[in-house]
């Protein structure tokens, strides 16, 4: 999985929405497809892009605001370039996945769900990550992190802060 | 056929229908929230619950199919339990506020629970208590009351196809409104608030202003436009509340649009007149019926005796029948003269002129139901969901359900674009060289040659649509053509009718059952003041009054001899200029709306010695008359009105006479008293009883004939009525068709085919807006609300390319003047046109156009409609 670019500081193009919808021959069907490759690239789906996705398959604007808030996938919003998704699941749990959180909602002085200024940072508690072996866990941008502790959590917080600093465009690879 | 048993009775029904459909046979209505007659099916709110009497299962009786031998209990206990619970669920999160709701009263939920006493839920859950979406000005939507039977999403997007709202978010957070938090931006048709089975979507208009059991409904039909819509009117001591709708009423089926479900405030507005006024010094100033009438009598009478054809008057053509074959009649008969004329002429004489020479009738030979089952419609210079809102609703339901060919010829995308298989852009005025074309090359063996496509090029239209649609054209049996306003303003219009004619002829679509052309009218009885003989041409029954025989045909009737040539409005301005005519009589016709130069027609009508004006509210007219008399509305007296379909429908009463205002109807008889001459009518159905005496077949008919019941909140199925005929017979039409050939043109005939605007020019071109109709609703206070002043409709690609935005001014340079106008940029106008809404022509618009009246020399319809301007953004 591509890691996702800062969503706010890029422009889409009308032109390259189209040319998104026509790979998938802008059939009706393939609407949550297409959103999935926006959001991919882009962060969040912006209204004006839906929009567009819309008159391009022949979705009226109604249908495709249902789609994207039907899917608990789907953010309206710019998020940011890292997304600590910390799994609160029931092994996670028992295992201290709120001491994760709250490390993280202390350092970066964000609560679930938000942003930090820089946009840098989203921090998501999910359900479960499918991993519970390696409780507590947290995925960030596709990759997974497991038997973490707060104190590791706020190292890979600061890793992932240097390397934004010195332009490391590489992806964060597994510890 | 199916045999299904419904509580023991067995009735027999369709394979394919439900148990719902059954049981209403059988005389057991089930109760319903999410299931509409006119939409498919959703099954989502489960009250239609009813017993298998075999499996002793409950299913859905909205959607599940009947199976021979199927028996099926509505009342049983366990119906009764089932329905119970879904209540108690439906209920879970509704927050109960029925004594500040507007629904309360006519609310299905309220009344269902009162039937099964559903309030005290078993189950605990929190009550929803989310904040109003108030974004709107026209609907008010509450999430907490809405139960999410999705019957207003389906309705915006089956029935029509506007997609405004929808589904947002999921389970338990799920609401309904417009996308993206916006405000609410759609056609404003109300149709979601009148299916909502409780207060989640609440009118704004009148939020808090009324309890619905102490209204009275009146059911009466619409005069907006040729549609003749049945509406109930909700009134309070006789002051109209509200305008509301019942299931299946009336041609509409229980839709109307943003003009006759929120304009009635100007009926009921300060503005209008409310005693009669007299020109003195040169101010109008108040007097009374009993001052006035003597004194308009006297003058008319010594006008009158000096000889005929000295008197002229206008009427409108929202005028009902009666009115206006009374009008005729007291023109005619009691002031000699034959210099009469309507509204209906600018409206549609272009088309009824032709047709009614070719087919010896206006009323069509296809309604909206062969519009939903036609092979092939085109949409010829017409918007028909502005124009005539039921038309464009059976459009986008024939090609949602039948997968009807639609073509749309125009020089815009309109709200039926989406819809169409091709959309035709041909330059203003260009109808008739079009028509002619397609007409040739289908005799021809259908494939364009060269100079056709040369043509076709030339005026704007694609080679490819052209080609596709003619061969649908030559392929399909049953076609419809829907003109409308642009197609009958245009210059050429009467030459287009006739080659709109011939086209049929060619193709033997006339023989064809289903096939045929549809006018839209502009107003609401357009047809209906034709066949009264509100026109020079024309005396009651579409006889030529230039014949000797007709007019002794009335004349004898009478017991009068009647003049002739009298004229139209062209003749009558001339007149007038002579000094022949010395004296004119309007009713609810206003000609500053549409002649250019206003000071001419200043000058003109200050030469009569009598201007008479029966109107509802002062108008530019007022400053030349010298009497202004004021007029009952629509929604005060009753009447009756031909619709685009061809029914003849009343409408009905409903509230007070405006102040001291008198029908039409009432004025002209007391003034025909009053000028000591006799007219054999007594009272209003006098001559409604002469109408319907001398035409039978202009007794009133309806589709789906009333069934209001008068109840509150109740909801029935709608089923179809029998109907009188209300269209025209074919094989009379057909036999007269054959000997028709279209005429020869007296004078210089127009230009077929339209001028492409040369360099940096546009088409200016005035069009109909969706929020309005004619002037009268520019007094409105909700139609104002809704669109509150005239925007210049430009092309969105060139908006953009000058960065002028929305409301943004642009200076609009014509030949005869440069005028600033407010800007909407729009996507789909054809890159060369700009439109504005006629309802909002002023004296400066108007201006534009210049001096010169163009009248079109068959049918007498004055030109200037469009013209060529320069736009250059106000920096």
């Amino acid at each position: 999985m591509t890691k996702a670019e800062h969503g706010a500081a890029l422009e889409i193009t009308d032109e390259q929405i189209d040319q998104i919808c026509e790979e998938f021959g802008n059939r009706e069907g393939s609407v949550v497809q297409v959103l999935q490759i926006i959001q991919e690239k882009y962060g969040y789906v912006p209204a004006e892009v839906l929009e567009r996705v819309g008159d391009d398959l022949g979705i009226p604007h109604s249908k495709m605001f249902g789609v994207l808030t039907f899917y608990s996938q789907f953010y309206q919003e710019p998020r940011g370039k890292f997304i600590l998704k910390v799994c609160v699941g029931t092994a996670c749990h028992v295992r201290g996945a709120e001491l994760l959180v709250d490390k993280i909602k202390e350092n970066l002085h964000i609560e679930a769900g938000e942003n930090t200024e820089d946009m840098m940072f989203t921090l998501e508690p999910v359900a479960c990550l499918g991993s519970c072996a390696l409780a507590p866990m947290a995925m960030v941008n596709g990759n997974s992190f497991g038997k973490l502790s707060p104190d590791r959590m706020l190292e890979m917080i600061h890793q992932f802060q240097e390397e934004e600093a010195s332009e490391n465009k590489e992806s964060v690879s597994a510890s | 056929m199916v045999k299904v048993t419904i509580n023991g009775k067995e009735v027999e029904v369709e394979p394919g229908k439900t148990i719902l459909h059954a049981a209403e046979k059988a005389g057991f209505p089930i109760p319903t929230f999410c299931y509409n007659p006119r939409m498919d099916p959703a099954g989502a709110c489960r009250i239609c619950a009813v017993e298998l009497e075999d499996s002793k299962r409950t299913v859905m009786g909205c959607i599940t199919a009947v199976s021979d031998g199927m028996k099926v209990l509505t009342e049983s206990a366990k119906v009764h339990d089932a329905r119970k619970t879904n209540l108690e669920l439906l209920l879970l999160h509704h927050p109960l506020d029925c004594p500040v709701c507007d629904c309360g009263g006519e609310c299905p939920l309220q009344n269902m629970s009162f039937a099964y006493g559903a309030a005290d839920s078993r189950f605990e859950s929190h009550r929803n208590d989310e904040p109003e979406d108030m974004k709107s000005d026209v609907l008010v939507f509450n999430s907490n009351r809405c139960i999410l039977c999705g019957k207003c999403v389906r309705i915006c997007d089956e029935i029509q196809d506007v997609h405004a709202i929808g589904f947002i978010n999921r389970g338990f957070d799920t609401i309904i409104g417009p996308p993206l938090g916006k405000k609410l931006d759609c056609e404003f048709c109300g149709d979601c608030l009148e299916i909502c089975p409780t207060g989640a979507i609440t009118d704004k208009f009148v939020r808090y202003q009324f309890r619905p059991w102490q209204m009275e409904k009146i059911e009466t039909t619409c005069s907006s436009c040729g549609s003749g819509c049945r509406m109930l009117v909700d009134t309070e001591s006789e002051a109209i509340v509200r305008i509301s709708s019942q299931e299946g009423l009336g041609p509409n089926e229980g839709s109307i649009c943003v003009v006759g479900r929120f304009g009635f405030n100007h009926v009921q507005n300060h503005s209008r007149l409310d005693k009669p006024l007299i020109k003195k010094e040169h101010r109008l100033v108040p007097g009374t019926w009993s001052e006035v009438l003597p004194r308009i009598a006297d003058r008319l009478k010594s006008i009158v005796s000096g000889g005929s054809g000295r008197v002229a008057g206008l009427v409108s053509s929202r005028t009902p029948l009666e009115d206006a074959f009374l009008f005729q009649r007291f023109i005619r008969q009691t002031l000699r003269s034959n210099y009469i004329d309507s509204g209906a002429r600018r409206g549609m004489m272009n088309i009824a002129k032709p047709l009614a020479l070719a087919t010896g009738t206006l009323r069509p030979l296809v309604d909206n139901e062969d519009i939903i089952g036609a092979e092939v419609i085109v949409v010829i210079g017409a918007d028909p969901a502005v124009e005539s809102n039921i038309t464009g609703l059976a459009i986008k339901k024939a090609v949602r359900k039948n997968r009807s060919r639609l073509y749309l010829v125009h020089g815009q995308d309109v709200s039926v674009s989406t819809r169409a298989k091709e959309v035709i852009k041909l330059l203003p005025n260009s109808e008739a060289a079009f028509l002619e074309l397609l007409r040739k090359v289908l005799a021809a063996g259908g494939s364009l040659d060269t100079a056709s496509k040369d043509l076709l090029v030339k005026i704007g239209a694609s080679v490819e649509g052209v080609e596709n649609l003619l061969s649908d054209l030559s392929s399909s049996r049953k076609v419809v053509f829907v003109t409308g306003r642009r197609f009958h303003h245009s210059d050429a219009g009467y030459e287009a009718s006739e080659a709109l004619i011939a086209l049929l002829k060619e193709r033997g679509l006339w023989e064809q059952e289903g096939s045929g052309i549809f006018p839209l009218p502009e107003l609401g009885n357009d047809m209906g003041v034709l066949m009264m003989g509100a026109s020079y041409e024309w005396l009651p029954g579409l006889l030529d009054s230039g014949n000797p025989d007709n007019r002794k045909v009335w004349g004898t009737h009478w017991g009068t001899t009647l003049d002739s040539p009298g004229g139209g409005l062209k003749e009558i301005l001339a007149g007038i200029e002579e000094g022949k005519i010395r004296a004119l009589i309007t009713l609810g016709e206003n000609p500053f709306e549409y002649i250019p130069d206003s000071e001419f027609l200043r000058k003109t009508l200050g030469k009569l010695e009598l201007l008479v004006v029966i109107d509802q509210h002062q108008t530019e007219i007022a400053d030349v008359a010298h009497f202004l008399l004021p007029s009952a509305s629509s929604f005060e007296r009753p009447g009756h009105l031909v619709s685009a379909e061809g029914f003849v429908q009343p409408t009905a009463p409903s509230m007070a006479y405006w102040g001291e205002s008198l029908p039409d109807a009432e004025i002209l008889l007391r003034l025909v008293r009053q000028m000591g001459a006799s007219l054999p009518f007594e009272n209003f159905s006098s001559i409604s009883q002469e109408i319907f005496k001398i035409f039978p077949d202009l007794r009133p008919s309806t589709r789906n004939g009333s069934h209001f019941q008068g109840k509150t909140g109740e909801i029935i199925l709608a089923l179809p009525t029998p109907s009188t005929p209300h269209k025209a017979l074919r094989e009379t039409v057909v036999s007269k068709i054959r000997g028709w050939e279209a005429g020869v043109s007296p004078g210089q005939a127009p230009k077929a085919e339209g001028q492409e605007p040369s360099g940096n020019e546009f088409m200016f071109q005035f069009s109909k807006s969706i929020n309005h109709s004619g002037t009268f609703t520019t007094h409105d206070s909700n139609l104002m609300t809704i669109e509150g002043s005239g925007l210049l409709r430009v092309p969105r690609q060139w908006a953009r390319k000058m960065k002028v935005k929305k409301g943004n001014c642009v200076l609009v340079r014509s030949a005869h003047g440069t005028i600033s106008l407010p800007v909407d940029p729009v996507a789909g106008l054809s890159d060369r046109e700009v439109h504005f809404p006629i309802h909002f022509a002023d004296e400066r618009t108007l201006a534009l156009f210049g001096k010169d009246i163009v009248w079109n020399h068959r049918s007498g319809v004055p030109s200037g409609q469009t013209l060529s301007v320069t736009l250059e953004p106000v920096v």
